[in-house]
């Protein structure tokens, strides 16, 4: 890969980095959803009495799971604006490189020399710090996946418990169609974010 | 890159570095300025970040990094100094002097290390080594903050797009014949410069001045008697056209 390619490669990285950020927009409204839906349904299964009793604990546990969700997007998104300043200083470092390398072509300077030795450094520095940036964040997203995987268990329970709510029965259905939505639409949000991620790992190795 | 030296003495020395033979077709030619005195260096106008590469190279040939402590922007425009970001890196410890209204709008170019340091509106003056320059204020001509920068000494001033010329290939390095000149720099003044009031008081400040050089950003130098030409011809010269 020639040093021009680096640069673009760079480019292309933050692209990816942005990529990532604009699904987390995804992937809080959803769980913002979630909550409010776990509101209502505790409504809709007080208002039920004895025939949703087995909804109750239900929406505790979506109320749970979205909170969850919402804190740790949260903690992505205060990660992202790292990410998205390091993947700035990476491509800013990556075109500095690229300038300095055309700079020697015409000079024999040591002090371009010396300018070379200096970014290389700091280039590989910032990669590193953008590798261990997105090594958390990928640990964040198997937290939200795993958090989904528990939506969907809910879901289906939920339904079980949404048959037995009378004339309450449809509106608890909707509740778990929504939940199931929902989780739907964070999985694919996670499921792009980390295929962009290997493929941003791939790339920085 | 060209570098050319346009004076001498035994306190400083003025270097114009343009003409890269190198430099890709669609991107308009620049004079970047280089003044060096005792160990301290100031380049006036960096310019593109196209040009970055070559300028380095060139500057190398002259003066150490270390002492290049000071840059210079007369505006915010790329051709003047869009590589910024690039000389962040390569002087983390130098300083800015630019104006101060454009201060937010040149950050946006990257700049990290280095250190901004605004110019009032009155202008104002710096010390570079042995020499004092003079910040000339030139507003709305054409950039709405921006300035020119006078050396006493020297008696040159450096008139950024005022003097410009667009030539083609590469032309000689001074104006020869004024009047085979104004083809290729009447158009720029009546589009680029927007006011005839900025024009008539930059006028009479720079009449002030004694002026043996006038340096612009673009295109050849004026020398001697072709800068009373050009003030002259400027004095006539209906400006802001494409509101007409």
């Amino acid at each position: 890969m020639t040093k021009n390619d680096e640069a673009a490669q760079a480019v292309r990285n933050f692209v990816r980095v942005a990529n990532i950020i604009a699904n987390l927009d995804t992937i809080l409204t959803e769980a913002k959803n979630l909550s409010l839906t776990a509101k209502n349904a505790r409504v809709v299964a007080l208002r039920a009495g004895d025939s949703a009793f087995g909804f109750k604990p239900i929406t505790n546990f979506i109320d749970e799971f979205s909170d969850l969700t919402i804190k740790t997007t949260k903690q992505i998104s205060q990660l992202s604006s790292q990410l998205f300043s390091i993947a700035l200083s990476v491509v800013r470092c990556s075109d500095f490189q690229h300038h300095l390398n055309a700079c020697a072509k015409h000079s024999q300077s040591k002090a371009i020399n010396h300018l070379q030795r200096g970014i290389n450094r700091e280039l590989m520095q910032t990669i590193k710090q953008l590798e261990s940036v997105i090594d958390h964040l990928e640990s964040y997203f198997e937290d939200i996946k795993k958090q989904m995987r528990s939506a969907e268990y809910i879901a289906v329970t939920s339904r079980v418990e949404a048959s037995n709510a009378g004339e309450f029965s449809e509106s608890l259905q909707s509740v778990s169609d929504f939940i199931t939505g929902a989780a739907k639409k964070i999985k694919s949000a996670i499921h792009n974010n980390l295929k962009e991620i290997n493929q941003l790992k791939g790339a920085l190795r | 890159m060209k570098a050319t030296e346009i004076y001498s003495s035994a306190t400083h020395i003025w270097l114009v570095l343009g003409r890269d033979s190198n430099k890709p077709n669609n991107i308009i030619d620049t004079n970047q300025y280089l003044i060096k005195s005792a160990n301290e260096a100031i380049i006036l106008d960096p310019g593109g970040i196209e040009l970055f590469s070559p300028m380095l190279a060139s500057i190398l040939k002259h003066v150490s990094l270390e002492q290049v402590t000071t840059l210079f922007a007369s505006h915010q425009d790329p051709d003047i100094i869009s590589s910024l970001g690039l000389w962040d890196k390569a002087l983390p410890q130098a300083t800015l002097h630019a104006p101060w209204l454009w201060e937010g709008f040149i950050r946006h170019f990257g700049m990290d290390n280095i250190s901004y340091q605004p110019i009032k509106d009155e202008g104002g003056e710096i010390k570079i080594g042995k020499t004092t320059l003079r910040f000339v204020p030139a507003h709305y001509l054409h950039s709405s903050g921006n300035f020119n920068v006078y050396d006493p000494t020297a008696k040159i001033l450096m008139s950024g797009d005022i003097g410009a010329a667009l030539e083609k290939g590469e032309p000689p390095m001074f104006v020869e014949d004024f009047a085979s000149h104004v083809k290729h720099m009447e158009y720029f003044h009546r589009r680029w410069m927007p006011s005839n009031r900025a024009k008539e008081n930059w006028i009479a400040r720079v009449k002030e001045l004694e002026i043996d050089i006038m340096a612009p950003q673009h295109g050849r130098i004026f020398k001697g008697e072709t800068v009373q030409e050009f003030l002259e011809w400027f004095s006539r010269l209906d400006v802001g056209c494409a509101c007409k």
